[in-house]
């Protein structure tokens, strides 16, 4: 069985009084310790269904069921708390909060959690070792290059240890270096630590690092590749 | 707790802002504090002898017209009467105008009785009785003018043709009238020629169920004399005095009400731009998985706690300023005994957190309802 099933998922946006049709009719199977990646030009529905796979939006039609729960039909207060427990996000932005330095950042989900203080600073340093951290936890982001934001927002996205990482563009505001390790880190997630990873991207660089390649357009998938032959499908 | 360095951290995330606000809301929150002050302050002027089962007899056309010495033998002699004792208001001051408080001509022998709430030293007591001249003072009168007993002090005439000469010879305790100055009848009436007529004659009752029956009496007794009385009961006596000064309780209280809601008003401005601000950090709180329950739980404690923090800066100001500021020198004895009271405090600083909730409120619900995935959009 599949980690996650998307089956026949239908996404509509209303804008006004028009409505626009952004996925159509999409099926998808992503086995655990998948590193997919969802390429397509802009306005193909990648960003649209890795919402929809990390339970942030829900689909207009179909169903999309993770470790074999139906998440399009949870409640709201349910699937916050299902995000909390299953999902770690990466954003292209990174997304911190500034008024929190790097550890506290890193802590913030786990303070949704049963956890004391000394297990959350466990958890914390270990996040932040793993992505080469360790040593600017006091750091606030306004502190930290473009590079180290991002490895802090992944030190978060993994700090509860969840099912799923999803990235968004996670390179998409990096210069080459940092970018490739950023994409490096995330692979020793996938291969050492066996995470499943769903990445939407542009570049095909990025691409060329997940084991699967999924391409949309206009909303359906037109392609799956393996490998590095992503990077040229 | 372990949300609470989340929650102080964007307390401050924008430090001139919260400044301001605070300032803002501290301002306002001392003014309020005041306004309500003033209003418990007339109502314990009110209170004044509350419980003490005394009744006023004063003159029934007008407060300035006085009334014949012969009516305290009548007054006395109705059942139920406990002892009477006239009073005199000479409306003198000490020194200069500002130094205006209130100054009573009273029948030395009686105030023990009729006036049992006031504590005196019985050695002072008994010194006061026995000196023509002696006078009684409150405590807040010897702090304000650095007395002791034993001094010799004169009071300026207002309204009667003498300048009271009196002798400090006790200082009395009483839990509301701490500044008043009581001296002999004997002696007023006696500089004015014992022309036998007083402005008040206050008496004791022994039963308070039978204080309004008594004073029917005693009106009715002097019904068809040529000085009528009106007969009331210590409370209504003062808020009479209130009375004169027109419906200054719901002015004031008007105007506490606006100030209030030009707090939320302004509260909310800075609130809503402090939600708008921080919608992407909303979402990306939400998207990790905190509730938008919770979201909302953390942003309204922050919005009382600034509120909060300006209403105990505002009423706790207001409280030291106002031990160090003489209100009723300042205020020529209009608001004497002027502080701000405990039940003020805890008015202004649970109107301080209601402040925050209903500025914050909507801000709050409109930042933690927009969903996440629009939330994440304002800014990547």
């Amino acid at each position: 069985m599949s980690l996650v099933e998307v089956r026949n998922v239908h996404k509509v946006y209303k804008r006004d009084s028009f409505e626009v049709p952004v996925l159509n009719g999409i099926t998808l199977d992503v086995p655990e310790g998948d590193f997919l990646a969802l390429m397509g030009p802009s306005g193909s529905g990648k960003t649209t269904l890795l919402n929809l796979l990390a339970g942030i939006d829900r689909p207009t039609t179909g169903q999309i069921l993770v470790d074999g729960k139906e998440i399009s039909r949870f409640s709201e207060t349910a699937l916050a708390s299902w995000r909390a427990r299953h999902i770690g996000f990466i954003f292209q932005m990174y997304n911190l909060l500034p008024v929190l330095n790097a550890f506290e950042n890193v802590e913030l989900p786990l303070l949704l959690t049963k956890l004391s203080k000394k297990e959350r600073r466990e958890h914390v340093e270990t996040a932040l070792k793993i992505v080469g951290l360790a040593d600017r936890m006091k750091h606030y982001p306004r502190q930290l290059s473009g590079g180290q934001e991002q490895r802090v927002a992944i030190a978060r996205a993994i700090v509860t240890d969840p099912t799923i990482l999803v990235a968004d563009e996670p390179t998409g505001d990096l210069d080459a270096k940092n970018a490739a390790d950023t994409l490096d880190l995330l692979q020793r997630l996938n291969g050492d630590f066996k995470k499943t990873i769903i990445m939407v991207t542009h570049d095909p660089k990025a691409a060329s690092c997940a084991k699967h390649t999924l391409h949309l357009e206009k909303g359906m998938i037109t392609d799956l590749t393996t490998g590095a032959a992503a990077a040229t499908a | 707790m372990k949300y609470f360095k989340l929650i102080r951290r964007n307390l401050f995330r924008n430090r001139l802002r919260a400044l301001l606000t605070l300032t803002l809301i501290a301002a306002i929150f001392f003014f309020v504090a005041t306004m309500l002050s003033i209003l418990q302050l007339f109502d314990r002027y009110e209170d004044q002898g509350q419980g003490a089962n005394r009744i006023v007899v004063q003159s029934g056309i007008s407060l300035a017209n006085l009334l014949p010495y012969a009516y305290e033998a009548k007054i006395r002699a109705i059942p139920g009467v406990v002892d009477v004792c006239k009073m005199q208001w000479i409306g003198a001051y000490y020194k200069e105008k500002k130094n205006f408080f209130a100054n009573f001509a009273v029948d030395h022998d009686r105030m023990g009785t009729v006036f049992d709430d006031y504590k005196i030293d019985p050695k002072q007591l008994h010194d006061f009785e026995a000196d023509r001249q002696g006078c009684i003072v409150g405590q807040e009168l010897v702090q304000r003018f650095q007395w002791k007993i034993g001094d010799r002090i004169t009071l300026k005439r207002q309204i009667f043709s003498y300048d009271p000469e009196l002798t400090i010879r006790g200082i009395y305790t009483h839990p509301i009238n701490r500044s008043a100055l009581f001296y002999h009848m004997d002696y007023h009436q006696g500089m004015l020629n014992n022309f036998g007529q007083v402005g008040t004659f206050w008496a004791k009752i022994k039963d308070p169920s039978k204080m309004a029956a008594v004073s029917q009496e005693i009106d009715a007794m002097f019904k068809n004399s040529d000085s009528p009385t009106e007969t009331v009961t210590e409370k209504q006596f003062q808020a009479q005095f209130m009375a004169m000064m027109g419906n200054i309780k719901l002015l004031f209280g008007s105007i506490c009400t606006c100030a209030v809601f030009m707090v939320i008003l302004l509260a909310a401005i800075t609130m809503s731009m402090s939600a708008r601000e921080r919608v992407t950090e909303i979402a990306v709180l939400k998207a990790i998985g905190f509730g938008q329950r919770l979201v909302m739980t953390l942003m309204l404690t922050e919005f009382a706690l600034l509120t909060l923090g300006g209403g105990i800066l505002g009423v706790f100001g207001a409280k030291i300023i106002y031990t160090f500021v003489p209100m009723g020198e300042l205020t020529r004895g209009f608001l004497v005994g002027f502080t701000v009271f405990p039940t003020t405090m805890g008015i202004c600083l649970a109107a301080s957190v209601l402040v925050g909730l209903l500025a914050g409120g909507w801000p709050a619900l409109n930042a933690t309802r927009l969903s996440v995935v629009n939330g994440l959009r304002r800014v990547v």
